[in-house]
């Protein structure tokens, strides 16, 4: 059930089979966010996401640590349910595609399998370079351009214009809730990390890089098919974290 | 007389010169008995000369050897003991007489060599011991585990004849234990002849138990006791209470009255030890003693103001695990040669080191057992005769009450049972792993070895094979589970052995390296290192990092320091100047052994019944003549049932009180019951998987001894009607079961599990930093395993941690069936009992009901009504 405090119309189907929310006007016109924690723009029939990381396990391996496989089987299933709900032509990954830049030939295979499966789909992969892919020349790009926005990682100092970042993996954290969110401005939006490995980023708290505390977010929360609108980041905080004061 | 048993006259002419008095009791006891080879089990209490009886004995056969001609050149004994400080103790109190001994006969130098091996030794040090071992080797489990994994080891261990394990009564509960026990069966396997065991344990019972962990189910041992008899050293402990009856409970005016109070005994005492339950408080402490201690020196106009440099030669030293060894091994003499006035210590000086006498023990909070408690007081007074004197420091009215049980109990020395542990899984791998490496292992001989030790004496042959299994990577998923390449062809991550025919072995020297690296069962060092600039000042552990916001102050050996980030396992830090403010008190708050809790609960019931029948000022009599406590005190205590009598009511005797009050975050359901800790968990699990299921909810629950507190939030009121099926005692092993499924518990011990059996690595390989949160393990390894291998023997380890070593079901079970009366009360806020003995604030376990979608749902409703509720604000209104 989608849930926009200004304007839910009162009939609006609990588990409609298509959902999604229609951004406030001052937001972009043609993008959609959608529970799977991607961005999709419809016109250009393109879905972004950020923050894969595939073959997690096997770097938590080759540092000693016993991990069942399982990064590409939930890449999979949630981007089954993604072309479900929408059908795309691309899929861009805004960065950090893969756990580890070091060799390791099962984290090849896993690739190979995404991309495998996208060519089933005839679904085209744009790879955009993040700081996970490593350091130094690169054959990916930094950072490409769609529907007025421009999409790159986020690990680099980004200049003027609009952007559409991944990398800080916003969370929204109150009790025992931690779940991952979209974070949107009018040139902002950041995108939710779509791996379950990603250690989330407090949105409440002081955790954001500097230039983004001063901007006052909207929070956008996808879970179990559904998307939340919790609204800005400021009256969240006066709500559930009172007495804590921002520098 | 027992000096006839040892042969050597040097050794007997020193010990005459140097003990005139003779041998104590137990020395008298033991040394006929070792001397005639059997194991044996000695327990006493501290400070009464057991490790000389060990020792002395030892070096007695050693030096008739010699003398033979029969010493040889390779290792005799091995020396085990809990304590890295204790190896370094014992090494000089071996040391000292050998020389004596040998000078005594006109030999230059000791031809007995000794050797410590910690994981403070250097590497050099460490290569200087396996070329040429010592005769007496001094060590820890956790290192004596990591040599029988080197291969480089495996033919020393051929000559030795003793082994000698010290603070037994440590070792015999915990995982640790467990560990060491299957490492002597390994180091038995390779010597010629069993070598004899002598276990070294504080007052205990059942001393029975005792011998068995040390020999193990097959081997005979005596046993030999000597508690304090007539004559021992008599002990006081005194109950103070740091709050007036009138107070509330407030930290910062407690603990400004325990610095003064401290700061009294210091000056009127010649040494002090004060224990301090956390590191952070012990810092906090040390500084603030010597900010008073300069005070007073300025006050009384002596020499000018020593500079206030961390670790300069303050009369006042902090002592805990964190700190340098050698720092604290320097404190530790100069305890001992009385240059300290006081010593500050979490739990480190608990144990037996020697550390001279010293006049006082104050105890901050409880100790939380009777054998800590005396072990702690078992510090002052240590020449024979004199009195040992402790003083509890109580902040509120219900550690009032603690102490004064406590101090009850340790008094009429009612020392709690030992239970040790039966086949932990997770320890179990750690062995394996380590056998594996050492050499190739046959299997059926390996589970018959392992059956020798007493924590696997009942290990099963299936949970045997499930570990190899685990090892061998076998069960990182379930036959025909989704692989990436979809021939099936790649092999499995991480297997750490190799397993064919009946044998295994570790073939791989990166696997090697991670055991070595990662060894040990101590679960509470997960630590993070500190950084000023680039500078390493030390360590704090990862639970207390995780709590820090960047900007929060905290001391660190004596030096204030300002939180800046924390990436993987480094905190950033700035040095600052000023108060580091008082540390958070969350978790020091220990729960008391089930003995201790029972007496409790029966003391909170019988204070109740008096206070109704007689009367407040009975109350305070009865406190003061049965348990000895002073008026201030028993007022605290008489004060507390008071309020909780005209509040709320006295919980009814043998049955439960339930009160209802409302929250910051919804209702609060504080259930009071006579039961310890244990019991709460399993019993509470079990009322909060009922009510669950009926209101379809997270509930929020906080455990404690004598009760808990289950949150719900969102809801207004609670049907008492209810109440009574609650506490059915049918099908309550269900739905503690269903309880532990819901909750966090089983996927938290699951973190320490992992890590034991070596399935996530503390220390990655090469230093490489880990990726993912603190929480990864419990909330995504923890169901990935479950769902590959539902059967996996970690988890059913965490599983049995959880019903064996947390919970009580059978208590539980025992207290249902008594069909206890019922009393429920409507509450405007939490009660007295609730807010003194359960602690809502303390960090509450979300048992789910409900998926997390709903749960967020709920959530994004108040953050509507909290909205909807500022936007209808009444305006200011005008007058008429």
């Amino acid at each position: 059930m989608l849930i926009d405090p200004g304007n839910t119309p009162a009939n609006l189907p609990v588990s409609a089979p298509l959902e999604f929310l229609p951004l406030d006007p001052t937001q972009p016109e043609g993008w959609t966010l959608t529970p799977e924690c991607a961005l999709v723009h419809r016109a250009l029939g393109t879905a972004v996401i950020a923050d894969v990381h595939l073959g997690y396990e096997w770097a938590r391996g080759s540092g000693g640590d016993m991990v069942p496989a399982h990064t590409l089987r939930e890449t999979l299933e949630k981007l089954t349910q993604l072309t479900q709900r929408l059908s795309v032509r691309r899929l861009v990954v805004a960065g950090d595609l893969i756990e580890s830049a070091l060799p390791c030939p099962r984290t090849r295979h896993d690739v190979a399998g995404l991309a495998k499966w996208l060519a089933d789909r005839k679904i085209e992969l744009v790879h955009i370079h993040g700081n996970h892919e490593g350091h130094g020349p690169t054959l990916l790009p930094l950072q490409i351009e769609l529907g007025g926005w421009s999409i790159a990682h986020g690990h680099l100092n980004l200049d003027g214009g609009r952007w559409i970042i991944g990398h800080h993996h916003p969370s929204l954290r109150v009790e025992e809730i931690s779940a991952p969110c979209f974070l949107i401005h009018e040139n902002w939006v950041i995108l939710p990390a779509f791996s379950s490995n990603a250690a989330g980023l407090d949105v409440l708290g002081s955790g954001l890089p500097g230039g983004f505390r001063k901007l006052d977010f909207q929070c956008v929360v996808p879970m179990e098919g559904r998307l939340f609108d919790f609204g800005q980041l400021s009256t969240l905080r006066a709500v559930f974290r009172p007495g804590s004061n921002r520098k | 007389m027992g000096l006839d048993a040892l042969g050597h006259t040097g050794v007997r002419n020193w010990f005459e010169s140097s003990f005139p008095l003779g041998p104590s009791p137990i020395q008298a006891a033991a040394w006929p008995v070792i001397a005639s080879g059997q194991n044996a089990a000695l327990s006493a209490p501290t400070g009464t000369g057991k490790t000389l009886a060990a020792f002395l004995a030892i070096l007695d056969l050693l030096l008739r050897d010699h003398e033979l001609g029969q010493l040889g050149t390779g290792l005799r004994c091995v020396y085990i003991s809990p304590l890295r400080s204790l190896g370094y103790d014992i090494e000089r109190n071996l040391n000292q007489p050998l020389l004596e001994i040998a000078s005594g006969g006109e030999i230059t130098a000791s031809p007995i060599r000794v050797g410590v091996r910690t994981g403070d030794t250097t590497a050099s040090d460490r290569r200087r011991l396996r070329k040429t071992p010592p005769h007496i080797l001094i060590t820890t489990p956790e290192s004596l585990a990591l040599l029988l994994s080197q291969p480089g080891w495996n033919d020393h261990w051929q000559s030795v004849d003793h082994l000698v394990i010290d603070e037994v009564h440590a070792l015999v509960p915990t995982k640790r234990g467990a560990d060491l026990t299957a490492s002597l069966e390994r180091l038995e396997a390779l010597t010629k002849k069993p070598p004899q065991r002598i276990g070294l344990s504080a007052t205990c019972r059942p001393l029975a138990t005792v011998a068995e962990f040390l020999v193990g189910p097959t081997r005979p041992c005596a046993l030999i006791d000597c508690p304090t008899g007539p004559g021992a050293d008599p002990l006081e402990l005194e109950v103070e209470s740091l709050i007036k009856a009138d107070e509330a409970p407030h930290r910062g005016l407690t603990y400004r009255r325990m610095i003064r109070r401290i700061h009294a005994e210091t000056q009127a005492n010649r040494t002090t030890v004060v224990f301090a339950n956390t590191r952070a408080l012990t810092e906090k402490i040390t500084l603030d003693l010597r900010a008073a201690e300069q005070k007073a020196r300025e006050i009384n106009d002596q020499t000018e103001p020593l500079e206030a440099q961390a670790g300069a030669e303050h009369s006042i030293a902090a002592h805990h695990s964190a700190l340098d060894a050698a720092r604290r091994r320097e404190v530790e003499q100069r305890l001992k040669s009385g240059k300290l006035k006081a010593v500050v210590s979490s739990t480190s000086l608990e144990l037996g080191i020697d550390i001279g006498s010293v006049d006082l023990s104050i105890l901050i909070g409880l100790p939380g057992s009777v054998v800590r408690c005396l072990q702690r007081v078992g510090r002052s007074g240590h020449r024979r005769g004199a009195v040992r004197r402790g003083l509890l420091l109580a902040s509120t009215p219900a550690e009032v009450a603690g102490a004064m049980i406590t101090a009850d109990a340790a008094l009429a020395s009612d020392i709690e049972p030992v239970k040790p542990i039966r086949n932990p899984l997770d320890v179990l791998c750690q062995q394996l792993l380590g056998m594996a490496c050492a050499d190739e292992r046959d299997e059926a001989e390996t589970l018959a070895l392992l059956r020798r030790s007493a924590a696997f004496a009942t290990l099963s042959q299936e949970d045997f094979q499930a570990c190899l299994a685990f090892l061998a990577g076998e069960l990182s998923a379930p036959a025909g589970a989704y692989e990436s390449d979809q021939s099936g062809g790649l092999k499995r991550s991480g297997a750490r052995i190799w397993k064919t025919r009946g044998l295994f072995n570790v073939r791989n020297r990166r696997v090697m390296r991670w055991l070595w690296s990662n060894i040990g069962t101590i679960t509470s060092e997960e630590s993070v290192r500190v950084r000023a600039g680039g500078v390493e000042l030390g360590t704090v552990e990862a639970a207390y990092a995780e709590r820090l916001q960047p900007g929060d102050r905290f001391l660190l050996d004596g030096r204030v320091l300002e939180a800046k980030s924390r990436q993987g396992g480094v905190l950033r830090v700035s040095t600052v100047q000023g108060d580091p403010g008082l540390p958070r008190w969350t978790s020091d708050r220990q729960s008391m052994s089930p003995a201790l809790a029972h007496r409790l609960a029966c003391f909170r019931e019988e204070a109740g019944n008096r206070l109704t029948s007689d009367g407040p000022s009975r109350l305070r009599d009865w406190l003061c003549e049965t348990y000895k406590l002073n008026r201030p005190a028993a007022r605290v205590i008489e004060t507390l049932f008071e309020s909780q009598a005209s509040l709320s009511e006295i919980p009814p005797a043998g049955g439960l009180l339930i009160e209802e009050a409302p929250s910051e975050h919804g209702l609060l359901l504080a259930f009071h019951a006579p039961l310890a800790r244990s019991a709460c968990e399993a019993l509470g699990r079990a009322v909060t998987a009922r009510l669950g299921r009926k209101v379809a909810r997270n509930l929020h629950l906080t455990v404690a001894d004598l009760g808990w507190t289950i949150r719900f939030p969102d809801l207004n009121q609670f049907d008492e009607s209810i109440l009574r099926e609650l506490f059915l005692a049918e099908r309550l092993e269900p739905d503690v079961l269903e309880g532990l499924d819901r909750g966090e518990l089983v996927a938290r011990r699951f973190r320490y599990v992992a890590s034991t059996a070596l399935m996530v690595l503390r220390n990655p390989d090469r230093g490489r930093t880990r990726v993912g949160g603190n929480g990864w393990v419990s909330q995504r390894l923890y169901p990935l395993v479950k769902a590959a291998c539902p059967q996996h023997p970690l988890i059913k380890e965490a599983q049995r941690e959880a019903l064996e070593d947390v919970l009580d079901t059978p208590a539980a079970r025992e207290f249902l069936e008594r069909e206890p009366v019922i009393q429920f009360r409507r509450l405007t806020a939490p009660s007295p009992f609730c807010a003194a003995w359960i602690d809502p604030a303390a960090a509450a376990e979300t048992l789910a009901f409900e998926t997390p979608g709903n749960a967020l749902e709920r959530l994004h409703q108040r953050l509507h009504a909290a909205k909807a509720a500022q936007a209808h604000k009444p305006a200011v209104t005008e007058g008429p």
